[in-house]
């Protein structure tokens, strides 16, 4: 199935969960709202996961400056145009307005006020500390009511535990897929597809499981594995196949729809010993050290994560890591550290390609010339 | 096989060398233009005829921006690759490479210890710092630009040019000019701005001596003594015969990697 048929099919899906009466509650897909109160008060969450291209780019001109992370003019350009493959857009009930960064914080704004469609807020702090995590909570319990007040009736603690437990099995699942050897693009789209549909896809993926598991790559020796960090590489983007075409194979994607999402997973025994299901979540929060949204130690966090990930990688297959930090053209949050990122992981001896690019199609030819001569180099 | 023929398909220029046994037969370069299939086709056959070779006779590499469009090449690698190894071709102490073409500039630096491509960096996709660029403002000034590199050089006191997209660089160039501002001035100013934009990309991923400097602007002497400055020393250009062959570079780099190729 190519991506225009999964965004048709999920037209159809958002159409018949509204039809048994769900709303449906849109956000820019990073990794720290908490999908669980969605899914417990009844609503389908939408993640805005999709790539940009020079249209959507251009027509976010409209709203905000050019020099607007391209990934958050293109959500802009998204909701302003709607393309034909993206007529779910007209089934958004609700947009989160959060502020995982300025420009996440100014396109979910200017997506609500402009294309009106009513808000919820949630807003996160960026440290970890005693008052930052109290704040997060309040946070989640005022999200509670803003959803309460919508559908006029409370939401159990019971059922946001099922919810979390539900969330919890399906990250589970995913990083027992996320950790097969296939080939990156067979993976990233399976996943995509998984993270957009959200737990209701649990059976296919495990079928997908069972199914790539015995068809695994045996004798990968020709392939140049990759980890990918920094920005996600969202639904319609080209670069899995660039990387593909020079030769390369994504192993792992470490990004806010790859390890940051379903990394976040508890044990089983904190669920059970755990009373108050929003301190589930403030924990989770307060654990997620890896993610851009994290600060004072995003950097030393990262790098340390994804050391462990090349290591463990070399010890399993003999194979090294190579990194690319994909930098979505003016995403600050990544491209601050990213000079940082690759210094000192060149330290510890793993290849660093920084890979700043936007949606044009203009920059195909720049981007396949980078890569290739990254993976070339090493 | 002992000939082996690197084809460099340049958004401006195809350059395609005949090397034989790590030595430089022959040559051509011509304008890319629109068609560079066909234009790197017609070069290659060129070639062959005047060297009684036949395809079968010889090992194709293409490189740059054209390098997957050109079918009769046996392998293709990459111009960042390529210009390194052709750097070592002249200087095999080489540490760093600048390359500037028509559209994008690279920044590359090479492992004293292997020899290897250690990291390299290229301008993002607009025209500022690359022969695009200096055309423009060529254009703009009403120079040949051949002559524009020592025009600069006869400045004294160079203008100050601030932007670096081309568009907005080409009407401070105007401006400059109906200020009654001297040409030469301006020049510098242009190619001082060329400079700092490919010096400071250079200087992030720590180029240093000694640095070779190739691509076909590599040609112009303001450029070349303008980066050194904001370097702070010297570079050097790939010369043979008294010939500059900077422009020659990734074709007979790409060359000579069918070559390592072939003999390991
Ligand atoms: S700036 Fe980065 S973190 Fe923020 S919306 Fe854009 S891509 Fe996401």
């Amino acid at each position: 199935m190519d991506n225009l048929e999964l965004l048709s099919e999920y037209t159809l899906f958002l159409k018949e969960e509204k039809q048994k009466g769900k709303k449906v509650v849109a956000f820019i897909s990073h990794d720290n709202i908490p999908e669980e109160l969605l899914d417990a008060a009844g609503f389908i969450p939408l993640r805005l996961m999709f790539a940009g291209n020079d249209e959507l780019m251009d027509a976010s001109h409209d709203y905000l400056s050019p020099s607007t992370c391209a990934f958050a003019q293109s959500c802009i350009g998204l909701f302003s145009t709607k393309p034909n493959h993206f007529r779910f857009l007209d089934l958004v009930d609700y947009f989160i307005v959060s502020n995982h960064c300025v420009s996440d914080i100014c396109a979910s704004e200017i997506i609500s006020k402009y294309f009106n469609i009513p808000r919820l807020n949630f807003y996160l702090s960026y440290t970890k500390n005693e008052n930052s995590l109290k704040y997060f909570k309040f946070e989640l319990l005022d999200f509670k009511d803003q959803l309460e007040k919508i559908i006029g009736i409370e939401i159990k603690n019971e059922a946001l535990m099922d919810s979390i437990k539900k969330y919890n099995n399906f990250k589970k699942k995913l990083l027992e897929f996320n950790n097969l050897n296939i080939r990156g693009s067979e993976k990233l789209r399976i996943l995509q597809k998984a993270i957009l549909y959200g737990p209701i896809f649990l059976p296919e993926l495990e079928s997908y499981t069972l199914k790539f598991s015995e068809n695994q790559i045996q004798n990968s020796k020709d392939l140049k594995d990759v980890i990918i960090t920094g920005c996600s590489v969202f639904l319609n983007d080209y670069l899995i196949e660039l990387i593909e075409e020079a030769g390369g194979n994504v192993i792992s994607f470490d990004t806010w729809i790859g390890n940051n999402y379903y990394y976040q997973i508890f044990e089983e025994t904190v669920i059970n010993l755990t009373k108050n299901p929003f301190d589930l979540l403030v924990r989770r929060f307060e654990n997620n050290l890896y993610g851009d949204h994290s600060v004072p130690n995003f950097l030393e966090n990262k790098v340390s994560q994804i050391e462990k990930i090349c290591q463990n990688y070399l010890e399993k297959t003999g194979k090294k890591l190579r990194i690319i930090n994909h930098i979505i053209k003016f995403c600050d949050h990544i491209s601050l550290m990213s000079a940082y990122l690759k210094e000192q992981l060149q330290e510890k001896g793993f290849p660093v390609l920084n890979l700043e690019r936007d949606y044009s199609r203009a920059n195909r030819g720049q981007l396949s010339t980078r890569i290739e001569a990254f993976l070339e180099m090493v | 096989m002992t000939v082996f023929v690197g084809i460099d398909i340049g958004s401006l220029e195809t350059k395609v060398v005949l090397l034989e046994n790590s030595e430089l037969l022959d040559f051509r370069v011509n304008r890319s233009t629109f068609d560079f299939k066909r234009v790197g086709n017609e070069m290659f056959n060129d070639l062959l005829e005047r060297n009684n070779l036949k395809k079968s006779d010889v090992y194709v590499m293409s490189t740059g921006y054209g390098r997957n469009s050109i079918d009769i090449a046996d392998d293709r690698i990459t111009e960042i690759t390529a210009h390194a190894r052709g750097a070592q071709y002249f200087f095999p102490d080489v540490h760093s490479v600048i390359d500037i073409g028509g559209q994008d500039s690279k920044a590359i630096v090479i492992s004293k210890k292997s020899g290897n491509v250690i990291d390299f960096q290229m301008n993002d996709k607009c025209a500022a710092g690359t022969g695009r660029f200096i055309e423009v403002m060529a254009g703009a000034l009403e120079v040949p630009i051949q002559n524009i590199g020592e025009l600069a050089l006869n400045s004294n006191n160079p203008a100050s040019i601030s932007s670096t997209c081309t568009v907005f660089a080409e009407s401070e160039v105007i401006s400059l000019f109906a200020k009654g501002t001297k040409k030469e001035d301006i020049a510098a100013g242009i190619h001082k701005s060329i400079a700092r934009r490919v010096g400071g990309m250079a200087k992030r991923i720590g180029v240093s001596p000694l640095l070779v400097f190739c691509g076909g602007v590599a040609k112009n002497i303001a450029v070349k003594k303008f980066l050194e400055q904001e370097l702070g020393f010297e570079i050097m250009s790939p010369i043979s015969n008294g010939q500059s062959n900077a422009q020659l570079t990734g074709a007979i780099g790409a060359a000579l990697i069918a070559s390592d190729q072939s003999n390991s």
